[in-house]
């Protein structure tokens, strides 16, 4: 049994540990400068600075102890705790749906190990049970992990095993997938599903959580629940995230995997369908369309599975002050595909044209996006958008900049020297990644403080 | 192979030990001793066959202080030794190395059995009184009957957690502003608090009460006061620099051992009062005691201090109702301290005199908040027998007296409960767990509605008309204890109603009735009734209780919890202190469970510099100033008066040296200075109005004895200029020679009184002369003139 004993200390606190012959877990009287102080020693953040020891107090309490207030450390007792998440046996019954769970790395259920702070995930279906019993109401689930990767370390690579397990959970007669996965670049990992699992069947739900599990205000039970409804029972066999509405405790929306995106850091309602409304609500198993036009679940067994990536593909987010060289280096080190995130409508300074061209001369698929989020890309209306088409850019309507990307990884993947087959595939709305439309109410971000908008929100839950 | 119960077990209960807290071994002879009660001292015998299961006691969280192997359990009593040895008791076990070492590795090889002694805390120490002896036939007395020795024979003890809150500019971890109090409401936020595992992965029992209650929680939110980090959208800006400050130095007046650096925790809330559900908390010192002298409680001792943390302040609570409780969120996240005293408080009147101690000690620094809801104390109490009950949100110190009286008595009244029920050989009733619902699972539980639908009772037929589900619960052994009184007006049967109204959330009153009230309610026919059909024998009680049935069926097995809490005596529970001395039931106790590192928060190097700062600029402590009072000619009792006055600044600005104007001064400032405040006038004069008067009186111009009178003259005609208030009481050059006429005017008026007896005379004639003369002359010397002038008026009458 090896073991770290000075987990997370280093000099000079080590070698004050190592002379009063203790380690992390010794219960232990410090006299100090600053008085004594009796508790549990605990392990050291790696990232805390080295200058404290941390005890845990009888209260409960953490405090920091400055290792040159240290007269002397006495040990008088050792408590070491391990933790598990209590494993209780998913109960089955043949009468409810089968769904299939695969993580990630994002932890949906998790306790906490209450003296480090540390996180354990709960995965197995008896932890979830264990932390989510209503769970075992809606569905008999089965859970598989993936991978143990955070949000940002999900890749190209993931998408690809992933987008073939989903197929696979299709094919093997399950009812519904859902896919636990960090918040940060769920709406990538949404757009890839999309674009590389086709024509699903049954529902494919990515869920995560913005408040983790261990604290009691988490939005991680409610959303694993509803995510449970939407793809047990729910009719919309689409890729869908589904994440909550309001901030408040109320219903979560199923977004279209290609049309939603994080549109804040923290906040609990931060995922967001954009240019179009959600396709539905979820609310205490209730499911709501909200949209009436969706891929409606089959008895099948048909998808239509198409792992590809090339990962020489980037966004560039235009500036006024960009200068061309920016793209010259992105064609010298190779890459293929260039997603524009241009201004207003489509646009980029004239001066960086020359470089546009020498990429296009060159073979790199050229699209441009909007980094306005919502509306069109229109290149006609103003003589530098058509300049710019001039020089091979290519348009995408309402694609988000970041679905753009995905889309154009995908697609230079699957046809990897066909810039022509990549341009019909780019130009091709799949999974309502473009829409011929925007209703007047896809783009929707209330101004705070005008009085008609602070009386809306005494009507609503925020 | 020996068995444990073969082991000294004089004097102690033998109990299997609880799954959460022992060791499970592969002969499952694992015991736990226990004296009548847990108690910090005792040590737990468990009897483990292998190493790998000491590995496993360790890592429960035992501590392993001895350890012995042998032949016969019953020799291993006092195995090894001891303490010096754990370190390598312990590396061993966990190293798993063969126990040769300490004895025969033959003797190990065979079914041998190694027995550690372990000590155990499953819960922390100090929840129980320290005397196990309730004094169960002393009698319920009044506040006012009590006294001292009858406190020590309750073996009452008390405890404060004092919070304050602290004057700063902006919030502990956002910067919206802090202090303002706000009704303005933009917008709301619905949220639900779910339980979190605890550490043993179980829900802990406070969580889950909350959890049972299935609020909806609503925060109201006013946008200049709250921003997203409150209603827990966005994570914590860093801690605010001037709280920790002014935290410190309130920490450096109690005398505590500082932390070098803060950590900051979460501690876990599931009442919703706070948005997280959890309060960002850090310690800042502990360990400290401050001197405690209240001469007129005959006090003169030190206070301990426990421990002193910086959190944040949680929301103000709107209402109540039902499923539904509502917050205001303008108070959430001010920087608040919080002083929790060690349980050594032995008298109501020691408490409130310690939490007003507390309070001044904090105010020293002036950078605190006043007014009201600035400074608030929780408090708690046990008798002998008991445990600590936390009493909450006590506003002001004069509350605590009354309200920690009738809270010891609560309890001394459910051991006496407790007693009954032993003495009529009852055991605890059997809390059904079954679904759906607690009378389809229980047969101490039935759905009552057709027994009682011809009740002519209102509020249970007006229940019925409603829908509402009516549900009898057998109590087994209560029968005449319900109607028993535990507070003043209040009997046992609220124990229950309560707990019924906190967590089912039944909001109608009355949703309950039971067997021991006759004169309203149900009719006889119905309880016989109902007894039959729960079979209940002339012993027991019932409890009636409607409801919705999701609510009822809480609320029935919410009953038969609190009547096997009656069994142990006194549950652990925070409850709610009301404006009549009583209090009610708020929510159970948290376990120790609930406090965890906030991953947040990087942890904060508390600064020598800062300290230095502080001490540097440190403010007259309390105590010290009683003592430059004391120096000053004051007593001591005066002395403590003075330094808690809200003059007392007042009288440090007039700088007085002379030791008999100190003590007139203080004087007439106790007599004067609260009668002009009740008459509606300012509460203190202006210095510089009361300083020409000091230095007169310092001087000798002014005698001391006008100084109450002076003294109302500046608070009364507060438009006349001092000089002109102070001339009448200076003496002049006049004074003598006006004395002389007012004593010749005095004597020749006497003539018509001299049949009165002699002391009325001159008492008389004292009320003639002084009042123009008063600071002007000294009355023993007028007294001793008009005595001489009137003797020597009457003898020349007579002649
Ligand atoms: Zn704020």
């Amino acid at each position: 049994m090896s073991k770290d004993f000075y987990k997370g200390y280093r000099e000079p606190c080590l070698s004050l540990m190592k002379k009063n012959e203790v380690t992390v877990w010794c219960e232990l009287i410090a006299k100090t400068t600053r008085g004594d102080f009796h508790g549990l020693l605990l392990p050291r953040s790696e990232t805390a600075d080295p200058e404290h020891l941390v005890l845990k107090l009888d209260s409960g309490y953490n405090i920091g102890i400055r290792h040159d207030t240290v007269l002397s450390l006495e040990k008088v007792g050792y408590r070491e705790a391990n933790y598990k998440i209590p494993e209780k046996e998913f109960p089955v019954d043949p009468e409810k749906p089968r769904v299939r769970l695969f993580g990630t790395g994002g932890t949906i259920a998790s306790r906490l190990d209450y003296r480090t702070g540390a996180v354990i995930p709960a995965f197995s279906p008896g932890e979830l049970y264990g932390s989510v019993p209503e769970l075992a109401d809606i569905c008999n689930l089965d859970t598989e992990k993936l991978f143990g990767v955070f949000s940002e370390n999900m890749g190209p690579e993931q998408y690809l095993i992933l987008a073939d397990r989903v197929g696979e959970a299709i094919r093997d007669g399950y009812d519904g997938v859902i896919i636990g996965h960090g918040t940060d670049t769920m709406h990538h990992t949404s757009a890839a599903l999309s674009f590389m699992v086709q024509n699903p069947p049954v529902p494919i739900v990515m869920v995560g959580s913005q408040r983790s599990s261990d604290r009691p205000s988490s939005d991680a039970a409610q959303n694993l629940i509803n995510a449970c409804h939407a793809a047990a029972h729910g009719e919309i066999a689409e890729v869908m995230v589904c994440m909550f509405g309001p901030t408040s405790d109320r219903y979560n929306l199923l977004h279209r995997g290609t049309r939603v995106r994080k549109m804040h850091s923290s906040y609990r309602s931060t995922f967001r369908t954009l240019g179009d409304i959600p396709l539905a609500m979820v609310e205490n198993g209730v499911i709501t369309p909200i949209d009436d036009k969706y891929a409606t679940r089959r008895l099948d067994r048909e998808v239509d599975v198409q792992p590809a990536f090339e990962e020489k593909v980037t966004i560039v987010y235009y500036y006024p002050g960009m200068l061309p060289d920016v793209i010259d280096a992105l064609v010298d080190k190779g890459y293929k595909g260039i997603v524009i995130a241009g201004t207003g409508l489509g646009h980029v300074n004239r001066k960086i044209y020359p470089a546009l061209e020498r990429a296009s001369a060159a073979g790199v698929a050229l699209y441009m996006t909007l980094q306005t989020m919502w509306g069109f890309v229109q290149m006609y209306v103003y003589e530098t958008g058509r300049e710019i088409l001039e020089l091979g850019v290519i348009p995408l309507a309402n694609m988000i900049p970041d679905v753009a990307y995905v889309k154009l990884g995908w697609s230079l993947g699957v046809h990897p020297n066909d810039l022509e087959a990549v341009r019909k595939l780019m130009t091709t709305p799949i999974s309502g990644d473009m829409t011929d439309r925007e209703p007047h109410d896809g783009y929707l971000v209330l101004q705070g403080g005008i009085p008609e908008v602070q009386d809306f929100f005494t009507g609503v839950w925020k | 192979m020996g068995t444990p119960s073969s082991l000294d077990t004089s004097g102690h209960e033998l109990r299997p030990l609880p799954p959460a807290h022992g060791v499970t071994t592969s002969s499952s002879t694992l015991v736990w001793l226990r004296a009548r009660e847990w108690s910090a001292s005792v040590w737990v015998w468990a009897v483990i066959a292998a190493p790998s299961e000491a590995v496993e006691a360790v890592v429960r969280g035992c501590v392993v202080v001895g350890v012995g192997v042998s032949q016969d359990i019953a020799d291993t009593r006092e195995p090894f030794q001891p303490r010096q040895s754990l370190p390598s008791i312990v590396s061993i076990v966990q190293r798993q190395q063969p126990l040769g070492l300490w004895y025969a590795r033959d003797v190990l090889a065979s079914e041998h059995l190694l027995c550690f002694r372990l000590s155990m805390s499953p819960r922390p120490p100090g929840d129980l009184n320290p005397r196990r002896d309730p004094a169960l036939d002393f009698p319920d007395k009044d506040l006012s009957e009590m006294s001292f020795e009858d406190y020590e024979r309750l073996g009452f003890l008390g405890g404060l957690e004092v919070h304050q809150q602290l004057s700063t500019e902006g919030k502990l971890f956002c910067r919206c502003p802090a202090g303002r109090r706000v009704t303005n409401v933009d917008a709301e936020v619905l949220r639900h608090m779910r339980p979190t595992l605890s550490e043993l992965g179980e829900y802990d029992q406070c969580a889950l009460m909350e959890f049972k209650t299935r609020k909806e929680i609503v925060y109201l939110l006013d946008r200049k006061t709250v921003c997203t980090y409150e209603i827990d959208d966005t994570p914590p800006f860093p801690v605010d620099l001037a709280a920790v400050k002014i935290g410190l130095q309130i920490g450096r007046l109690f005398g505590l051992n500082l932390a070098s650096e803060l950590h900051v925790m979460r501690k876990q809330y599931l009442d919703g009062s706070i948005p997280t559900g959890f309060q960002r908390t850090g310690m800042l010192g502990l360990t400290g005691e401050i001197p405690f002298r209240v001469p007129e409680l005959g006090i003169d001792r030190k206070l301990r201090i426990r421990q002193f943390s910086l959190e944040e302040d949680s929301c103000r609570e709107v209402s109540d109702v039902g499923h539904r409780i509502t917050f205001r969120t303008d108070r959430l996240g001010t920087p608040l301290t919080e002083v929790v005293t060690e349980p050594d408080l032995k008298t109501p009147w020691e408490i409130q005199a310690a939490g007003r101690l507390i309070a001044r000690v904090a105010r020293t620094t002036k950078k605190v908040c006043r007014g009201p809801g600035a400074a608030r104390q929780d408090v708690n109490v046990s008798v002998a027998g008991s445990r600590r009950i936390e009493l909450k949100g006590v506003g002001h110190h004069r509350r605590l007296p009354q309200l920690t009286h009738i809270e010891a008595f609560r309890q001394l009244n459910l051991l006496r409960v407790r007693e009954e029920l032993r003495k009529r050989g009852i055991d605890a009733p059997p809390v059904p767990e079954g679904r759906p619902f607690a009378w389809t699972s229980s047969p101490l539980v039935i759905e009552a509605g057709a027994l009682v639908k011809r009740s002519d009772y209102a509020p249970l037929k007006d229940a019925l008309d409603r829908g509402d589900t009516v549900v009898a619960v057998r109590l087994p052994g209560f029968a005449g204890l319900l109607g028993r009184r535990t507070q003043p007006g209040i009997t046992f049967a609220r124990e229950f109603s309560e707990r019924v109204r906190v967590i089912a959330c039944l909001t109608d009153r009355p949703f309950f009735i039971h067997s021991d009230v006759r004169d309203y309610g149900l009719g006889p026919a119905e309880w016989r009734a109902l007894h039959s059909a729960l079979e209940a024998e002339e012993e027991d009680a019932i409890i009636v209780v409607w409801g919705p049935s999701g609510d009822a069926d809480t609320a029935s097995r919410e009953i038969l919890i609190r009547a096997q809490e009656a069994h142990e005596g006194v549950p652990s529970e925070t409850r709610q202190a009301y404006l009549d001395g009583t209090s009610g039931f708020e929510r159970m106790l948290p376990g120790p469970d609930r406090m965890y590192p906030d991953t947040d928060t990087p942890p904060l190097p508390i600064r020598d510099e800062w300290l230095a700062e502080i001490e540097a600029s440190l403010p007259e402590l309390p105590w010290d100033r009683e003592d430059r009072y004391v120096k000053l000619g004051l007593s001591l009792l005066e002395a403590s008066e003075l330094a808690a006055a809200p003059w007392a600044d007042l009288f440090d600005e007039m700088e007085v040296a002379d030791k008999r104007v100190a003590r007139r001064l203080a004087h007439a400032f106790r007599k004067r200075l609260p009668h002009h405040a009740r008459q509606g006038r300012m509460a203190l004069p202006y210095p510089d109005r009361v300083k020409p008067l000091v230095r007169d009186l310092e001087s000798g111009t002014i005698r001391l004895e006008a100084c109450d009178v002076v003294l109302d003259e500046i608070m009364e005609r507060t438009s006349v200029p001092g000089s002109e208030l102070l001339a009448p009481f200076r003496r002049t050059t006049q004074s003598s020679k006006t004395l002389d006429a007012l004593i010749d005017e005095t004597v020749k008026a006497a003539a018509a009184l001299s049949n009165r007896p002699k002391d009325v005379l001159i008492r008389w004639a004292m009320g003639k002369v002084m009042p123009s003369l008063l600071g002007q002359v000294d009355p023993s010397e007028v007294a001793k003139k008009l005595e001489t002038a009137l003797a020597s008026f009457f003898k020349k009458g007579a002649a």
